[in-house]
């Protein structure tokens, strides 16, 4: 490893702030990766669904979890650039 | 209540003053004895600055992990010999078990594991001493350690703070032990201390009974311990009686715990019972098999290379020895033991609104207090539930079942005789009066994080309370058109009906579910839901009046009713991001930042659904 690289790595581990935003987007990628699983899952229930009511029910869950992971993603993208 | 003034008007009155008058006179014939005793007092000061060190140190992550290290028996043990090892306080790690049992985060036979362990963990107390202190002159090392310790107690940072409370313990530790060693030397000189020892089994029950008094009064063992070896390594005891003043200072040592009990609820109670049991049953062997166990010390010296004359090290094997052998009997007998504490220690017969899990023991461990906190709001939920169910004429067990909600709510037509003022008063107002009262007091030695965690449990509480006046505004209306001969409007209000009932079994699906599923997904789904319901009752409304389906004046009813159906739902929500969400700070954060607000649940809302008067069912 660089030497530059070194001081980066250190500076940022002792700083508070990138620590804190560090730990921020590792949480927030832990949630959207688990919102991703849970619409997964969704949408492969609604394939066996044959109750209309139902159907609509879960489809709702699904756009619900998509907006919530577009959301997040969104979040994500402005811990990055900050 | 009795025992705690009892607890005072000993300690007050007569324990305290005869403590002094013998410590006066102690000074005034010897200042030998003086000198002792400053060395005893500096090494028990050390190890409270240690203590308050490890504290601010942690920072909740001693409870993090022994959250995580209790749901195996060898794990518990583990972490019981580890952290009394590193905070070299066994009475510290056992009162935390108990503050821990008391919140409801570990299983009694977890505690059980710790204060077992515990019991080892203090034997590496006498190995240092005897095999460190006793043998290089640690006073050079303490005062430099007091003084860099200082300097950093006196930083603002949180953890150059902590470093300097254990710097200035750990000095103080080595300069207490300087001065106790100093004092029996000198000591020796003016007055031989083993003229008056005792032989035989008169002496080891002798001197095990002034090891539990002295272990008493300095409520540590490990101060004892220190005290035992210094005056051995100067020759003022006998090696005999030493190890009887060892097996007292086990016995001692649990008077801390019980006297941390006194506060603590049941199962701390039971804990500190079994500490008791696992510490006598453990001297008892060790008195009655002495000789054997001496014996057995002398091969195992002779093994490790320990000159046989140096009685300070042989009595740090004999109590490695005593205490792992304490263990080895005691651990096939721990169930049956717990069985037995369960049943001669019984819980006072409670009423739903007294606090299960508030205790004064917990105070001094800011995320336990946070725990208990969150623990008992839940059991004011569980108290409100049954009342908001039983607003709605409908039984919680039913509504938390998996049977169709439709077909419950068109059972239940008779009106609730319930008077939800009385049982507000009884169930869920004293409750939540305790409630505040306790994160009043506890809020004082705490991070703004952890201020943060208790403000929000108890706003949750008042979103319960909150959700349960609606509930009454709602019961009236409820009661009259629940039995309507109007069908429309008996079917508009059991709408609601299965709503709410839908909500709460939603909300316990939310409690329930594992770390996998996301706390936010589930409550904003039955925030949707609601909005929803809402929408559609108000879509609806102007072509009932219209076609007189319904009258003006029901038609306001329900308008009100919906409105309040509307609130409870929300209220409930919004302390179910509190109560349910994760218990890792940062996580829970994370989940809140990707939850829909209003705005955006319009929104969806108006991107994806058209009016479906039928989407009130159970939605899970």
């Amino acid at each position: 490893m660089k030497l530059s690289k070194l001081i980066e790595k250190t500076k940022s581990l002792l700083d508070p702030k990138e620590r804190k935003n560090k730990a921020q987007k590792k949480n927030l990628k832990h949630v959207i990766k688990k919102l991703r699983k849970q619409e997964k899952a969704l949408i492969k229930s609604l394939d066996g669904e044959s109750s209309k009511e139902k159907s609509a029910l879960i489809q709702d869950q699904v756009n619900l979890a998509h907006a919530q992971r577009k959301k997040g993603l969104k979040v994500l993208k402005s811990l990055k650039k900050s | 209540m009795f025992s705690l003034t009892l607890r005072k008007i000993v300690l007050r009155k007569l324990f305290l003053p005869s403590v002094f008058i013998i410590l006066v006179y102690g000074f005034w014939v010897s200042p030998e004895f003086q000198e002792i005793s400053a060395g005893v007092s500096i090494l028990m000061f050390g190890m409270l600055a240690m203590e308050e060190g490890f504290r601010m140190f942690t920072g909740g992550v001693l409870e993090k992990l022994l959250r995580k290290t209790t749901d195996k028996l060898w794990k518990s043990i583990s972490f019981g010999v580890v952290s009394t090892t590193i905070m070299q306080s066994s009475a510290a790690v056992s009162v935390i078990s108990i503050s821990f049992l008391s919140a409801g985060l570990i299983t009694l036979v977890a505690g059980v594991g710790i204060v077992f362990g515990a019991n080892l963990g203090t034997t590496t107390g006498a190995w240092l001493v005897a095999g460190l202190g006793l043998k290089v002159k640690i006073s050079v090392y303490a005062m430099p350690m007091l003084v860099f310790g200082l300097v950093l107690v006196l930083q603002k940072a949180k953890g150059l703070k902590g470093s300097g409370f254990i710097l200035a313990g750990l000095g103080g530790m080595f300069l207490g032990i300087h001065f106790m060693k100093e004092g029996f030397d000198s000591f020796k000189a003016a007055f031989d201390l083993t003229a008056y020892a005792v032989d035989g089994y008169p002496g080891i029950l002798l001197f095990a009974l002034i090891g539990v008094v002295a272990t008493v009064v300095m409520q540590s063992s490990h101060a004892t311990l220190v005290l035992i070896l210094t005056a051995l390594s100067a020759q003022q005891i006998t090696y005999e009686n030493a190890l009887g003043l060892a097996i007292g200072a086990n016995i001692g040592t649990t008077v801390t715990a019980i006297i941390g009990s006194l506060t603590a609820n049941v199962d701390g109670r039971r804990l500190a019972g079994a500490h008791l049991i696992f510490n006598a049953v453990t001297a008892a062997v060790a008195i009655g098999f002495i000789y054997q166990l001496t014996g057995i010390v002398d091969v195992i010296s002779g093994w490790m290379g320990i000159a046989n004359d140096n009685y300070a090290m042989k009595l740090a094997v004999f109590h490695s020895i005593f205490n792992g052998l304490g263990i080895v009997l005691m651990l096939p007998m721990i169930n049956p033991m717990v069985r037995f504490l369960q049943r001669v220690i019984k819980p006072r017969v409670r009423t739903v609104a007294e606090p299960r899990y508030l205790n004064s023991s917990t105070i001094d461990l800011p995320d336990t207090t946070i725990e208990a906190v969150r623990m008992e709001t839940l059991r004011l939920y569980d108290n409100a539930s049954e009342i908001i169910a039983e607003g709605l004429s409908l039984n919680l067990l039913d509504i938390l079942s998996d049977r169709p909600l439709d077909e419950l709510v068109a059972r239940a037509r008779r009106p609730a005789s319930l008077d939800i003022d009385e049982r507000y008063d009884l169930n869920v107002k004293e409750l939540y009066g305790k409630i505040v009262e306790f994160i009043s007091n506890a809020q004082s030695n705490m991070s703004p994080r952890q201020e943060n965690d208790l403000f929000a449990l108890r706003a949750a509480g008042r979103d319960i309370v909150e959700a349960i006046k609606d509930t009454k505004h709602l019961q009236k209306n409820l009661s009259v058109y629940l039995a309507s001969e109007n069908e429309v409007i008996r079917r508009e209000y059991d709408n609601i009906r299965v709503n709410l009932a839908n909500a709460l079994r939603q909300l316990d699906v939310v409690r329930k579910q594992d770390d996998e599923s996301s706390v936010s997904l589930s409550l904003d789904s039955i925030k949707i839901g609601m909005k929803q319901h809402d929408r559609d009752l108000n879509a609806r409304l102007s072509t009932l009046i219209r076609d007189h389906l319904i009258t003006a004046p029901m038609s306001i009813s329900l308008m009100n009713d919906s409105g309040y159906a509307y609130h409870v739902t929300k209220n409930l929500v919004k302390m179910g991001d509190v109560l349910f969400s994760s218990s890792e700070s940062q996580l829970r954060e994370a989940e809140r930042s990707v939850s829909l607000d209003e705005g955006e649940l319009e929104e969806l809302l108006q991107e994806t659904q058209t009016p479906n008067p039928g989407r009130n069912d159970e939605t899970q």
